[in-house]
């Protein structure tokens, strides 16, 4: 098991967005999380990325305790993550945005007297990665000038920067054209082969093709937890979100 | 550079730095204002160290007089009192700065936006009325008076003068070419470029792994240490610190010089400050009133030119690059 969280809690307020969520994802998996809207996934997310601050409750990571750690020390412990919405160096170029997130973990990120360039290793890593998911043909634009598409890849690109052992993926399809999708869901059935991926998703075609494991929130609570097929099947399931996802 | 998607290596000294040292050389060979030439690398080292800030890091600080002035009495002071060797007392003016801006820092980055905006406005008002009240020891209103500018004695028997106006220059000249060496090769280094990155987006140089508040401290120290030591080549320029030296009016200097001359190099706020400069010094001469054209002159670039005369000298040059390489395409 890679991460696990106890009975992970979150109240603003008088509501409670998440309540008592025990989670346990196995490594090498691909393990979706899935919910109505409010069902208080990224609230979740959130707090296993340190964005904020848990309520109650206790989160492990390989066997550590990493509860109340800052964002960065997360991202340093090996988990790295994307955001629902595209947060990039949007006038740095493509390869610029990858080689500072490489270099956050190399040697002499905090050098001052020596020139970036003097420092080899992220600049190779980052083209690594951007050659890994075929982006490497767009290194010299800059981020915000890119389609959207290619900036949901960049997203995960920056994610992959740390040499993550899990990944984090805040609705890594949201706003993508059908095409842009299935290019995704690809890229991810290949990083799945070397890492343990954890997603949050609203798009049901790539939430039952690529996941080995589906957890369904419904009002901050779980209500099911297994492969495809059973959340399928599952009654409860169908009732709280797969009905009121067919019905509109 | 374009073509693999990241800056080439620069070595410390290029042909950019050369062609600056000598532009800057040859200030006092053209302006008729025999002082002026080495006021203005002054301002211009700090609006450059408040760049570092601003065009970098995306911090707006109000507090750089606080700055600028703690460097100005240190070196006043240490002259005065204890007849210090004057680099010696530059070296400490650094340090004051470098300080105080640790301690405005340390502050006014617990906070974003409008609110770090204010702390670090805050803390200028409570440095000038520490040393507008402190009169025994600043001089109060009056300013610091009669800071001596001692020759510099290198070796026993070796003096460099610094009592005329270009003798004082050359001294200047060298110590502001040497200090943009410096902070050009750091805004170039891999912290440099964090800066860059939390200017661009903070929350996510937080979530790829930087610790995005030690590297806004350590700017505001470099930023410090460069604005305290501008501020200690002031008290020896002015021979005197000025109550303003500490006064907002100096960090909104600052501010104008380089948002006129451009955020997003290096060499912007040098072309403010030498702009400012000198507008000033004619248009005084002229008219009581000249801060109205000035200001003035900054609403026109803030609306219609944000790039500033950086940006509009750059963009003048790509043009002048296409068009001849378009004529030698035709011959």
């Amino acid at each position: 098991m890679i991460l696990r969280t106890v009975g992970l809690t979150k109240h603003f307020g008088g509501l409670t967005a998440v309540n008592k969520v025990d989670l346990s994802v196995e490594e090498g998996t691909i393990h979706s999380i899935i919910g109505p809207n409010g069902a208080g996934k990224t609230t979740l997310f959130n707090m296993l990325t340190g964005e904020i601050p848990v309520s109650d409750g206790e989160i492990y990571f390989q066997g550590k305790k990493i509860t109340g750690l800052k964002p960065h020390q997360i991202a340093k412990a090996g988990i790295g993550r994307s955001f629902q919405q595209n947060r990039l160096f949007n006038n740095l170029t493509v390869l610029e945005n990858v080689r500072l997130a490489v270099h956050a973990h190399h040697k002499g990120h905090f050098s001052l007297l020596r020139h970036f360039r003097a420092f080899s290793r992220p600049v190779e890593k980052a083209r690594e990665i951007l050659e890994e998911l075929g982006i490497a043909g767009i290194a010299a634009k800059k981020a915000g000038e890119l389609p959207h598409g290619q900036q949901r890849i960049l997203e995960v690109a920056l994610a992959l920067a740390a040499d993550p052992v899990l990944l984090l993926l805040d609705e890594p399809t949201s706003g993508m054209s059908p095409d842009d999708s299935v290019k995704m869901i690809r890229l991810l059935k290949e990083l799945g082969k070397r890492l343990t991926i954890l997603i949050i998703e609203h798009n049901m075609n790539l939430v039952m093709s690529i996941s080995s494991v589906i957890t369904v929130l419904h009002q901050g609570e779980i209500i099911a937890s297994g492969s495809p097929s059973e959340i399928e099947n599952n009654e409860e399931v169908n009732r709280a979100y797969l009905g009121e996802h067919t019905r509109c | 550079m374009v073509e693999e998607g990241l800056e080439r290596h620069k070595p410390l000294i290029d042909r950019e730095i050369c062609m600056l040292a000598g532009l800057a050389f040859l200030l006092p060979f053209v302006l008729p204002y025999k002082s002026l030439p080495a006021e203005i690398l002054i301002y211009a080292l700090g609006a450059v160290s408040f760049n570092i800030l601003l065009g970098y890091t995306g911090m707006l600080s109000f507090g750089q007089g606080a700055l600028f002035g703690m460097g100005a009495y240190t070196t006043g002071l240490l002259l005065i009192h204890l007849g210090w060797h004057p680099l010696a007392t530059l070296v400490c003016a650094s340090l004051s700065g470098a300080i105080t801006a640790l301690v405005v820092g340390l502050f006014s980055i617990q906070r974003i936006g409008l609110y770090f905006v204010m702390l670090t406005l805050a803390f200028n008002q409570l440095v000038f009325f520490i040393a507008y009240q402190l009169k025994g020891l600043t001089g109060g209103d009056d300013g610091l008076l009669d800071v001596p500018r001692p020759n510099l004695s290198i070796f026993p028997g070796l003096q460099i003068p610094l009592q005329t106006n270009l003798q004082f220059f050359l001294f200047i000249w060298i110590v502001f070419i040497g200090c943009i060496i410096v902070i050009r090769r750091i805004l170039c280094s891999p912290f440099g470029r964090v800066l860059v990155a939390i200017k661009e987006n903070p929350e996510r140089a937080v979530a790829v792994g930087y610790n995005i508040q030690y590297y806004k401290l350590t700017a505001f120290i470099i930023s410090g240490l460069f604005t305290g030591l501008a501020g200690g080549l002031y008290a020896l320029f002015m021979k005197m610190v000025p109550i303003t030296a500490v006064e907002l009016v100096t960090s909104t200097d600052f501010i104008i010089m380089s948002l006129l001359g451009g955020l997003g190099s290096l060499y912007g706020p040098i072309i403010g400050a030498v702009v400012v400069k000198i507008a000033s010094e004619i248009l005084s001469e002229i008219w009581a009133r000249w801060l109205l054209v000035l200001g003035l002159t900054f609403i026109v670039f803030m609306l219609f030119m944000k790039e500033g005369i950086w940006g509009l000298i750059t963009a003048a040059l790509e043009k002048l690059k296409v068009n001849l390489s378009g004529k030698v395409e035709k011959s």
